[in-house]
């Protein structure tokens, strides 16, 4: 994996925001160094009047408070830094959204090269013309049978509908089926009288 | 003997071996030793992600009042650990990858590895990334001594490094050097 290649070249404005940075934790260190100081001297007073030195104990106390007054000032220091890393930083994102800004107004430009008023009314033209075109030919095919084949298709239209017709008609005729008969069934010697008689009279 | 786990002042509970009065001393059986090695490893590693330490010098166990007092004594069975079975132990760890000597070329204090650099590379990643500082340049200061308390405050700068190399090699990180000092800047990880 070449790492390298792709991370971003260390500009010099990144150098600058990575000195603030370090001089601002240089202070922070520094206050750090006076809290304790503070506390130091804060202790030796109690220790010097405990022992009855009050005027060494006030020269502590005196130190102590020259070092609040330095305190005081580097938080003033710290805080202009911080501001100057936070504005630093801002104006970076603000940069990163103007590039932003520009290359889509870029490919906005680039989209509407392709799509200026001109060339769509020419499309619309040219589809219309097309359509036109379509339609003619159309109408030339159409056109293209001549009276005998005209005709032809006709008759053969009619008596598909006459065939239609037929089936449907057809359809509409009931059944005629025989009745059931209703006269009780005779005996089998009755029956066959009845068969000889009947036989007789067909001859 | 009453072998039972013990709880100290840091709320840290100590395995019962630990109050087992043969765990302190050096033995002759090789195997024994070796499993009270690794009893002893897993140990000080524990105790050193609980309270967050990351050195451990051999004078822990020569002088009391340090930070490692609960686990390298035991006055309830009147036992502490010898400097010279610590420095075995030690030897072992660093032979396992699971702590180095710190500073190098001496065998008297070593870093201990409770989270090993890539461990560590993942845990700063995250921090930075949940943070909302990729691309954004840090110091090491800032990362190491935070004004709110991270799960990277108080981390050595050696093993700061180390953790930011291996970040380097994947692209996630980028190391920036001035003459004042050194800086990091964190990219967010690329999807191949």
């Amino acid at each position: 994996m070449g790492g390298s290649q792709s991370t971003p070249k260390i500009t010099a404005q990144d150098r600058a925001i990575l000195d603030l940075k370090l001089q601002r934790d240089k202070l922070k260190q520094y206050q750090k160094k006076i809290q304790i100081i503070l506390d130091r001297e804060h202790e030796i007073a109690k220790q010097q009047l405990a022992a009855g030195h009050k005027d060494r104990a006030l020269i502590a106390l005196r130190r102590r408070k020259y070092q609040e007054g330095l305190l005081v000032k580097t938080d003033g220091q710290l805080e202009s830094l911080e501001q100057l890393v936070s504005t630093i930083e801002f104006s970076l994102v603000e940069v990163s959204v103007l590039h932003g800004l520009k290359q889509g107004n870029a490919v906005l430009k680039e989209i509407h090269k392709e799509l200026n008023v001109e060339s769509v009314e020419r499309l619309l033209e040219e589809t219309a013309e097309a359509r036109e075109y379509q339609r003619e030919i159309d109408n030339m095919l159409t056109n293209n049978l001549s009276l005998d084949e005209e005709d032809a298709v006709q008759a053969e239209l009619k008596e598909l509908q006459q065939e239609a017709l037929h089936a449907q008609r057809n359809e509409e005729t009931p059944l005629s089926l025989p009745d059931a008969p209703t006269a009780e069934p005779v005996s089998s010697e009755q029956g066959v009288l009845r068969l000889i008689l009947l036989l007789a009279s067909l001859t | 003997m009453n072998l039972s786990t013990y709880k100290t002042a840091s709320g840290f509970l100590l395995p019962s071996i630990h109050s087992a009065p043969p765990f302190f001393t050096q033995q002759p059986n090789t195997a024994t030793q070796a499993g009270f090695t690794e009893q002893w490893t897993r140990l000080l590693l524990a105790y050193a992600r609980h309270r967050r330490l990351f050195t451990l010098r051999l004078e822990d166990a020569e002088v009391p009042g340090g930070e490692w007092d609960e686990v390298l004594r035991n006055p309830r069975i009147n036992r502490r650990l010898m400097p010279n079975h610590l420095a075995h132990v030690l030897d072992v760890m660093v032979s396992k990858d699971l702590a180095v000597y710190e500073p190098a070329k001496q065998m008297r204090a070593v870093l201990l590895y409770w989270r090993s650099p890539d461990e560590w590379a993942d845990v700063l990643h995250e921090w930075a990334t949940n943070t909302g500082q990729l691309n954004t340049i840090l110091t090491f200061y800032e990362i190491s001594d935070p004004p709110v308390p991270s799960a990277l405050s108080g981390i050595p700068e050696s093993l700061l490094r180390g953790a930011i190399a291996v970040l380097a090699k994947s692209g996630r990180a980028q190391l920036i050097s001035i003459s004042d000092g050194d800086g990091v800047r964190f990219f967010p990880p690329r999807t191949k």
